[in-house]
This record gives structure tokens, C-alpha cells and sequence, in this order.
């Protein structure tokens, strides 16, 4: 009851004027980047970060969480009409998505995963509404300690994240503690790594970061590629009756098994939506038609997908725990306004807490009610140049990266790390692990600090609590899932598209 | 790569050193620090970086650079860009914007220059509204004052 109240609560806060508008802005610019070939959810999160700013929290992170679901669902439309995923998750889409384009039922695959989306994303966030309490709750008794085995938890989410190759994910975490550690540090203020030069004594900032790593790197990755714009013109996205039936217990399991898997913080989209996928052709009938335009094809993906990224909000709220690179940034975000996900974030502030959790229900039926009849918008919108949008896209970067401080250094960081960001992605190298772990390093670093001092430096402190020892040993399980689930997506990725896996 | 964080890793481990020294004379008594994590961090990377060198090399990833036009514009378009960061101290947001986003439009786009500066003019413009008189975003003003 007391959940059902504060939802109510946050609904009304949701409902008002300014958020509506913000959850409506946020999926329509979300799919409006997400919809451009290429581009996933995570760069849309980072491109449209400087719109969100100069609000004050609430409204910024309803209209991200806004423009994360709308990025996804952009996604989709360019894997079903074009053939090309934004982001791993979205290849599944494309080998029964794209068939059915051929076959002129791109619109009724777009209706279907927009109704598979919305369906998984609903029941994701009902979840969400009383799971993370609980889970919240649960955390209140940790003390640093407990926090520090919650941050090597989280750490296992680096495996789901390296792009298929441990090394490399581990050598860029390391890469983005270090680059954490640029400041003043947390014990006697001291300066780190700042070579006496007084701009770094401030730490590099996060959104730059995240600005140049995601959004700058974007643009100069685009000049390099040919783009292409979608020429089909899509009459009904409405699915008949008899689609629906067909897709909606594809519709179920994927939603089913996106939500259970999510859950585990080393998790991401890009994992379950294979395995929703693989399932259904193993249960189906008649598997001979996957990959041949198969409506359960595009329903179990689409729907495990949403499914996944609504149940990563219970780890990321209730513990800041980030299971996926653009749940990353929006842990960025909401520590950009001073609020740190965890079990205090319901103690501390659950008007917020409950506000952006029911404006997630109105997001996904926002998605819903304006996508669908605004889809030949959408396609009309890949036909914009890429020598406008490239531009567009740096002048926005360089406002996201100045108005956090205020600051033309940070401006001269967010390059820099465009710079870097260009250079590692064309090589292959994960970005999104240095980037959780820049966001990490931190509270791993004081809650390392605050358990060592406690226990006169002896770190068998973490074995001797019990749900620290429960943390690691819960951590060395979940490293050793996600290394397996990644191997089995990283198999499944290649012999779909014979390249290499970038989750 | 790996050598880079190599680099980086005894740069942390140094870094480690002088605050622990620190530490040691400001604190008494305390067995952890400032310097504990940069320990932590530098072991790791000089480990990784190692183990890519000469241990565990990652597969080799090929990559073809840019040629041509793209080639042209990536560089043209970063170079507009460093001159953005030089410029807006002195010019100001809105009269640095204008002249970069008519270069970048020119750069990346290869648009002829009346369209390069329609599209500059557009794009400053709306830029100014959105972000200065509806959001009121603190943006640098320049020795102009604009």
C-alpha cells in the first residue's frame, strides 16, 4: 500500500505540465537520434545531454530516461528497414525485421516490436515499482563494507561490457579509475595527478567525458562512414489480429526472460535478446522461418530488449549498480545533480525516486501513442544530411560539455576525449567499462578507504561480514555467468553478422 | 595500448609514492589514504598493460585509416573545432558560434559558402534562443560582451 501511494504520489508529480512535456520532448528527440543509422541509445543519451542541463533534476532525468527508451525504439526502426543495429542488441532485430521490409511488412514489424517494446517495458517498470524498494530496504543495513562488496558486484558488469575480449574491458576500467583519481583526493584533499596545474584540481568532468567518449567520437566516426537513409515508404503500422496472436506469446517469453536476466547487474540488452530470440526458434514449429521474416522473430527480441533496460533500473536505483553503457550515463546524469542511486535515494529523496519511476509508465505509453503514426516522420528524418547533423551535433556538445561549470576547460576536456573516444572505438576498445568505472571509482575508492580504516587496514574485513563475504563471493558467481553469456552472444554475433562483438 | 598503460601505471604508482610520503608525515598513525587506491590502480594497469604486451595480446583489429574526402573533412572539422576553443573567449559564444558553425557546415558538409552561411546563421540562431532566452544558460560572453 505504501508503494501503491508513493507511485500515486509520483504520478501526480509525472502528470504535471513540465514533466509531461519533458517525457514527450525526451522520446521524440531519443528516437529522432535513435531513428539515425548508427546511432544507439547510449550516443543519443550523450548527444542530448546538454538539452537536459539546465533543468532541474526531475524534469532532466524523466526526459533522459525519455530519450534512453526512444533511442531503443529508434533503433529498431533502422535494424527493421535498413538492416543496420544502432547497437548489439538490435541485431537480432534485423534477421526477421529486415526480411519482413523486403517482403513490404516493414511497418507491421515496426507496429510489432512498438507494441512488444511497450508491453515489456510496462511490465519491466511494474516490477521495477515494487522490487527496488524491497531491494532498496535491504541495502539500508550495509555499511562500507557491504558498499565495497556492492561495488566489486558491480564491477562484473565489465565482462557483459568488453566487447568480447576480458583484456581489453579490464585494461579500460583501469584506464577510467585512473582518470577518476584526477583531483583533489577524498582523505586530506590533497592534489592528484593535477602536475600543479589548477584546472585539474577540479577532477575531470563527467559529463565532458561522457560528451567527447560518446557524442564528439560519434560525428567523426559518421564523416568516415556512408551513410544511407531509408527510401521505403511505410503505409500501415498497425499489426491485423492474426499477427498479433501470432507475436504475442513470442511477445511473453521475451519479455519474461529479458526481465529475469536483467536483473543480474552483469546483464546487458545485448545478452538476452539472443537468447529471447534463440529460444523462440527452438520452441517454434516451424523454425525454418526465422531469419525469413518471422513476426516472433522480431516480437521476442524487441520485447526482451525493453524488457532488460526497464529491469536495469531496479539495479541502478536501488543500488547504482549501472547494467548497460547507456544506464551508465544516466547514472552520470542523476550524480550530476548531486544524487547518488542507492538505497539513501529512496530514504533521501523519494519524490524524485517515485516521480521518474511513474514517469517511465507515461514514457513507454508516450512511445506508444506518438511513434507509431508519426513512423514515416521518422524515416523522412534519416534523409537529413549528415553535413548538418555532424555540425549540429558538436554545437551541442560543446554547450553539454561548458554548462555543467561553466567552464572552457571542460569544453577543451570534452575534445580531447572525443579525441581518445575516436581513436579506442576504431580500434575495438570498450568504451563503456572506462566509463563505469570512472563513475565507480569514487565510491569504490572511499569505501575501500572507510573499511580499511575500520579494520586497521586488514582487508579480511570484506570475508568476515556476512553480506560483504555474500557480495564477493556473489560477484565471482556473476563474472563467471557473464563471462559464459558473453561468449554464447559473442558466438551468436558473429555467426549472424561475421563481426566482432561490441556490446 | 599496452604500453600506454604501462606508462600510466608507474605514473600511478609514483603518484602513490609521493602521497604516501605525505601521509605518513601528515597523519600518524593512519594505514590508509590518498595513496592507497592510486597502489591499487597503477598495479593494475602495469599488470594489463604488460600482459597486452607481451602476454595475452589481444586479437589484432584492422583498421583501415581515412582517405579522400573523409579524410579531408575529419581533419577540417577538428581543426574548426580547436579553433572554437581558442576563439570563444574572445568572440563570445554567439559571435564564435556563428563563424564555426558556418566552417563546420563548409568542413563537414561541403556546403558552398552562401549556403554554409544560411546554414550558420540558422543554426546560431536557434541555438541562441533555445539555450540563452529560453533555458538562460550562462554562456561566455567574449571580450564584446555578446
Amino acid at each position: 500500500m505504501d508503494v501503491l501511494s508513493h507511485l500515486a504520489t509520483g504520478f501526480g508529480a509525472a502528470l504535471s505540465p513540465t514533466n509531461l512535456m519533458m517525457a514527450a520532448l525526451g522520446s521524440l528527440l531519443g528516437t529522432l537520434v535513435g531513428v539515425l543509422p548508427g546511432l544507439g541509445p547510449t550516443a543519443a543519451i550523450a548527444i542530448l545531454f546538454p538539452l537536459t542541463t539546465v533543468l532541474p533534476p526531475a524534469p532532466a532525468i524523466i526526459m533522459l530516461a525519455g530519450i534512453y527508451y526512444g533511442a531503443m525504439y529508434g533503433g529498431s526502426t533502422t535494424a527493421i528497414l535498413l538492416n543496420i543495429p544502432g547497437e548489439v542488441a538490435s541485431v537480432p532485430t534485423c534477421l526477421d525485421g529486415y526480411p519482413m521490409a523486403q517482403q513490404g511488412r516493414g511497418g507491421v514489424a515496426l507496429g510489432i516490436s512498438a507494441i512488444g517494446s511497450f508491453f515489456a517495458g510496462t511490465m519491466g517498470v511494474v516490477a521495477l515499482t515494487f522490487f527496488a524498494p524491497f531491494l532498496a530496504d535491504q541495502a539500508l543495513r550495509f555499511g562500507p563494507p557491504e558498499y565495497f562488496g556492492l561495488m566489486v558486484l558491480a564491477f562484473t558488469v565489465i565482462a557483459s561490457l568488453s566487447g568480447g575480449s576480458l583484456v581489453r574491458g579490464f585494461a579500460m576500467a583501469f584506464l577510467g579509475y585512473f582518470i577518476s583519481l584526477i583531483g583533489l583526493g577524498p582523505s586530506t584533499a590533497e592534489p592528484r595527478f593535477t602536475f600543479n596545474w589548477g584546472p585539474l584540481m577540479g577532477g575531470v568532468d563527467l559529463i565532458a567525458l561522457i560528451v567527447g567518449l560518446y557524442a564528439i567520437s560519434e560525428v567523426f566516426i559518421g564523416l568516415e562512414e556512408a551513410r544511407v537513409a531509408i527510401t521505403q515508404k511505410i503505409r500501415n503500422v498497425f499489426p491485423r489480429l492474426a499477427d498479433l496472436r501470432e507475436a504475442f506469446p513470442a511477445i511473453l517469453r521475451g519479455t519474461g526472460i529479458g526481465f529475469l536476466l536483467g536483473l543480474l547487474p552483469g546483464c546487458a540488452p545485448g545478452v538476452t535478446v539472443f537468447m529471447a530470440y534463440d529460444v523462440e526458434k527452438k520452441l517454434s514449429k516451424h523454425p525454418e522461418r526465422f531469419g525469413k521474416g518471422a513476426i516472433e522473430g522480431v516480437a521476442a527480441p524487441e520485447s526482451a530488449n525493453n524488457a532488460t533496460s526497464s529491469a536495469g533500473f531496479i539495479p541502478l536505483l536501488a543500488l547504482g549498480i549501472p547494467a548497460s553503457a547507456p544506464l551508465a550515463v544516466l547514472l552520470g546524469g542523476l550524480l550530476v545533480y548531486g544524487l547518488q542511486p542507492g538505497p539513501l535515494l529512496f530514504q533521501k529523496n523519494p519524490e524524485f525516486v517515485w516521480t521518474v519511476i511513474a514517469s517511465l509508465y507515461v514514457g513507454n505509453v508516450i512511445l506508444l501513442i506518438l511513434n507509431l503514426p508519426l513512423i514515416g516522420m521518422w524515416v523522412w528524418l534519416t534523409r537529413i544530411p549528415y553535413g548538418i547533423l555532424g555540425p549540429v551535433i558538436l554545437l551541442l556538445a560543446f554547450i553539454g560539455a561548458y554548462s555543467v561549470r561553466n567552464s572552457m576547460f571542460d569544453v577543451g576536456v570534452s575534445f580531447v576525449c572525443g579525441a581518445i573516444g575516436f581513436f579506442l572505438r576504431r580500434h575495438k576498445w570498450p568504451l563503456a567499462p572506462l566509463l563505469l568505472a570512472f563513475i565507480l571509482g569514487p565510491l569504490l575508492e572511499k569505501y575501500l578507504i572507510q573499511s580499511l580504516s575500520m579494520s586497521g587496514g586488514s582487508p579480511l574485513i570484506f570475508l568476515q561480514r556476512g553480506i560483504s563475504l555474500a557480495l564477493i563471493v556473489g560477484a565471482a558467481l556473476l563474472l563467471l555467468t557473464s563471462l559464459a553469456l558473453v561468449r554464447y552472444t559473442s558466438r551468436r554475433v558473429k555467426e549472424e553478422t561475421a563481426e566482432e562483438l561490441e556490446l | 595500448m599496452g604500453g600506454m598503460l604501462v606508462l600510466l601505471g608507474i605514473l600511478s604508482l609514483w603518484e602513490g609514492w609521493r602521497l604516501h610520503a605525505l601521509r605518513t608525515q601528515m597523519v600518524a598513525g593512519a594505514v590508509v589514504g590518498d595513496d592507497t587506491f592510486p597502489f591499487i590502480v597503477g598495479a593494475a594497469l602495469l599488470l594489463l598493460g604488460a600482459s597486452i604486451l607481451f602476454v595475452a595480446k589481444p586479437p589484432q583489429v584492422k583498421v583501415a585509416r581515412p582517405s579522400g574526402e573523409p579524410r579531408m573533412r575529419m581533419i577540417l572539422g577538428a581543426g574548426v573545432l580547436a579553433a572554437y576553443w581558442v576563439i570563444v573567449p574572445y568572440l563570445g559564444y554567439t559571435g564564435s558560434t556563428a563563424l564555426v558553425s558556418t566552417g563546420l557546415f563548409r568542413a563537414m558538409g561541403g556546403y558552398r559558402w552562401p549556403l554554409a552561411l544560411l546554414l550558420g546563421g540558422a543554426t546560431t540562431g536557434l541555438l541562441y534562443l533555445l539555450f540563452r532566452v529560453w533555458l538562460l544558460q550562462p554562456l561566455p560572453t567574449g571580450l564584446l560582451g555578446l
